[in-house]
């Protein structure tokens, strides 16, 4: 067995911007070896978006490709020439794993959808994952993950209350459907390994995303109860919420606390060296029920105190709480330092860059960012002179051609 | 033959909110999940809302949810006898996956290094808050905490307000994911040299990574965003992402750049049908219109930004979600509604890929409709589960069929408190 956990499973990499990338990233950064197939014709839209190393654009200054790109080597050929699809295809006997996240007729047109690759090489295993599947009437309509987010339900359910519409940052479901893409491939891959069979995964973004808001869907069936904004509201926990706390260094900063019975209640009361005699805050029930008075008071408690102090002052006395993290202070978070999850990565054109680490730790064999994310065609040399045995003049006119491109 | 990936795989699972959905994954791909819970019933049955308002464990949605496809057995881990049957239990599993509090489970022997002592294939695998080093591994946690500690708390609401969570919380969620996509990464190399791993989750690096990248722009960009509400992009370049219309939102990002300037044109064709922009808007080179990302942002941009804005709310008050989406569909305008579950419900793309699944539910005599499978794949089907299980539904097939248990042995367990 090898240092990685996937080392020697080979992926032929297609796909772009967020889920695709993503998805293959925990394959790369637990050894499998993921050449990604990219066109300076077509770059990844991620590679010329912010952040920038000196917040100055360029085809390898951005760290939003660099974070789902880690431990990838990059080639590159215009697809849209036959030459190129025939290189492509040449790479396939080589992979375990085929990955595209194209809207569902780019493949189909470059003749790289899984017949096509089924008949070079019958084992392979493809995923495909696109906004809203391979099917569907509206399986060829483009979208990015802002608007998954709000399609799949989850904007409704931010915001202040009835009316508010306040969404969760970015593209947030690009961050729930690789974990289930990474789980089928693997999957497939230990079936592939015992059954000799491959297999075709047609992963829609919009299904994927709402496994994460099951218990509303079902709802909303059985009862007709629709689950809208409501602020930090909540039926388990009073007070719940994030309360301001002093400033610090001219910048406001907020707790969040969650209270979860009447032992953490006068617990935080003591910390807090407060007192009450609203009688409507006696029980766990009558604090849910006055949720707004409460908000008030508590908010009124926390004001004057350091977010961090009393932090753990409460959390001491076994009260949750936290102080709520903007993006420079996860990067000085004790507890993120503790599990080693910032990585300062040595980028050939960017220099040390802030990699966020994995969010797991494995005893035995563990994953690692091998290496920083690849360079536009960083590895056309190595793979098409080494893999496929090309000779330097010919990689040459390919590349005068714009086939290697 | 396996028809699911995972046949003939086991797991234990010991988890709470904070990473059902972990064996509900394992669950849709054929593994055998049993999940092991106290007598009284794991605290994700007593999470509100139920099915009616009627607080009866078999009607917790959460638990409805998350631990559909599951078997359950109860376990007193407070006596040495339920110990021992979890004990017994992971010898004769592929996987376990815990949350309990950092350090809980090896302080009574059910930790990583006493079980895999006996069964070294065991993927090992633990769902913390906070890592199980750290100052705050000990913390008490809930999902809000989780929200906040990892950033995305910060980014989401208005400025002047509360920071904000979601209505249904996601840290337990993020968490059980990465549990899952972890613990098949430590299963390939181990069917293959046959030992498992400790695996630990950290909830809140869960977070973090759901942030976009937002994390590195202090120090390549020299600033960070702060929560701005419906608008997205940094200050000086923001862009509202979500309009009002007649019964709800719409989110939209009106951009140029290659990508983007089809649908703009587009928009900005379709308001003009109705009476609705200017000139300049249908004028514009969109494809290369990119103020405050490639280039900087000037008065004029700002103006036209505005204007544009301005002019899309009003246009869009005029309309249903509906009408919004089905026009977008039809002239590809990058939108979306701000869906509900009723909208979501009445999605005829949803329908025509058969993705709502009947799960019948005899413990409250009814049929529910999930959510169809995460991914769909050729050779083997995901999902189609079976209802969550009753609390210790299946302490008689798993205590007897895999443990070898007898009847009175049952008996006598349940009798001294043990099952």
């Amino acid at each position: 067995m090898g240092h990685f956990a996937l080392e020697g499973i080979h992926v032929l990499d297609f796909a772009w911007v967020g889920v695709g990338p993503i998805t293959t990233k925990y394959l790369a950064d637990n050894g499998a070896e993921v050449i990604r197939v990219e066109s300076a014709a077509h770059p990844d839209v991620l590679r010329i978006g912010p952040p920038w190393k000196d917040a100055t654009p360029g085809i390898n200054r951005s760290q939003f490709f660099a974070s789902f790109n880690t431990s990838k080597k990059s080639i590159t050929l215009d697809l849209r020439k036959p030459k190129a699809r025939e290189i492509a295809r040449r790479l396939v006997p080589w992979a375990d794993i085929v990955a595209e996240s194209f809207t569902p007729k780019a493949m189909r047109n470059w003749e790289l959808d899984y017949e096509k690759l089924r008949a070079i090489k019958p084992d392979i295993i493809m995923l495909s994952t696109c906004m809203q599947g391979q099917t569907g009437p509206n399986a060829l309509y483009p979208g990015f993950g802002q608007l998954m987010a709000a399609l799949s339900g989850f904007y409704y359910i931010s915001g202040y209350g009835p009316g508010s519409c306040t969404p969760p940052y970015g593209a947030y479901t690009d961050f729930i459907a690789p974990r289930f893409a990474a789980c089928a491939l693997l999957a497939a891959l230990d079936y592939r390994r015992r059954t000799g069979i491959g297999q075709y995964i047609d992963m829609s973004q919009y299904e994927a995303a709402m496994q994460n808001l099951t218990p509303a869907l079902i709802d909303y069936r059985a009862t007709g109860r629709v689950l809208g904004p409501r602020a930090n509201g909540s039926d388990r926990y009073a007070p719940h919420g994030a309360y301001r706390c002093a400033d610090e260094d001219d910048a406001e900063r907020w707790i969040a606390i969650a209270v979860a019975n009447d032992e953490q209640w006068h617990a935080m009361l003591q910390v807090l060296d407060a007192h009450t005699t609203e009688s409507r805050f006696d029980s766990l029930e009558g604090r849910i029920e006055h949720a707004a008075a409460l908000d008030e008071f508590v908010g009124s408690l926390v004001r004057k105190h350091n977010a961090h102090e009393l932090t753990a002052k409460l959390q001491a006395a076994g009260v949750a709480a936290y102080p709520v993290e903007n993006c420079i202070d996860i990067h000085h978070d004790e507890n993120l330092e503790a599990f080693d999850f910032w990585h300062w990565l040595d980028h050939p054109e960017m220099g040390p860059s802030p990699y966020e680490g994995l969010e797991h730790r494995m005893s035995r064999t563990p994953g690692e960012l091998r290496m920083p994310a690849p360079l536009l065609g960083q590895h056309n040399d190595e793979v098409f002179g080494k893999m496929l045995g090309m000779g330097p003049d010919e990689i040459e006119q390919l590349k005068k051609d714009g086939v290697i491109f | 033959m396996p028809s699911k990936l995972l046949n003939g795989f086991r797991m234990l699972d010991l988890t709470d909110e904070k990473g059902a959905l972990c064996g509900k994954m394992f669950a849709d791909l054929g593994a055998e999940v049993i999940k092991v819970e106290p007598p009284e019933g794991c605290s994700t049955r007593r999470i509100p809302p139920y099915i009616d308002d009627i607080p009866d464990p078999d009607r917790c949605l959460y638990s409805i949810a998350y631990h559909a496809g599951k078997k359950s057995v109860t376990a007193n881990l407070a006596s040495a006898e339920g110990r021992a049957l979890v004990t017994d239990l992971a010898a004769k599993a592929d996987f376990l996956v815990e949350s309990y509090p950092v350090g809980h489970l090896d302080s009574i022997g059910l930790g990583h290094d006493a079980l895999a002592a006996r069964n070294p294939r065991l993927i090992y695998t633990s769902i913390t808050p906070f890592g199980d080093t750290g100052p705050g591994k000990n913390y008490q946690w809930a999902d809000i905490v989780s929200w906040a500690a990892g950033g995305a708390m910060y980014l989401m609401g208005e400025e002047g307000k509360p920071p904000l969570q979601m209505s249904l919380p996601q840290a337990g969620l993020h968490a059980g994911g990465e549990a899952a996509v972890a613990s098949m990464i430590a299963h390939y190399p181990r069917q293959i040299d046959g030992l498992g791993q400790k695996i630990v989750v950290n909830m809140q690096a869960c977070i973090v990574w759901t942030l976009m990248n937002e994390q590195a722009m202090p120090f390549l960009h020299g600033n960070h965003l702060a929560r701005s509400g419906a608008y997205a992009g940094s200050t000086g370049a923001q862009r509202k992402m979500v309009y009002e219309c007649k019964d709800g939102h719409i989110s939209i990002l009106v951009a140029g750049g290659t990508t983007f300037a089809p649908s703009t044109r587009a928009l900005i064709g379709w308001m003009g049908e109705s009476g609705y922009g200017s000139e300049w808007m249908r004028q514009k080179e969109w494809t290369i219109w990119v103020p405050g990302v490639f280039m900087a942002m000037t008065e004029q941009d700002r103006q036209e930004i505005a204007e544009l804005e301005e002019t899309i709310g009003r246009f869009f008050a005029t309309m249903t979600k509906s009408e919004i989406y089905a026009q977008a569909l039809k002239r590809r305008i990058l939108l979306a509604p701000v869906a509900t579950a009723a909208d979501i419900d009445r999605d005829e793309h949803l329908k025509a890929r058969d993705f709502w699944v009947d799960v019948p539910h005899d413990t409250i005599g009814r049929t529910l409709v999930f959510p169809g499978p995460f991914a769909k794949m050729t050779a083997t089907p995901i999902g189609g589960s079976t209802r969550a299980p009753r609390i210790g539904e299946h302490n008689d097939e798993i205590y007897r069929g895999v443990l070898g248990l007898s009847p009175q042995r049952i008996q006598e367990l349940c009798g001294g408190g043990a099952i």
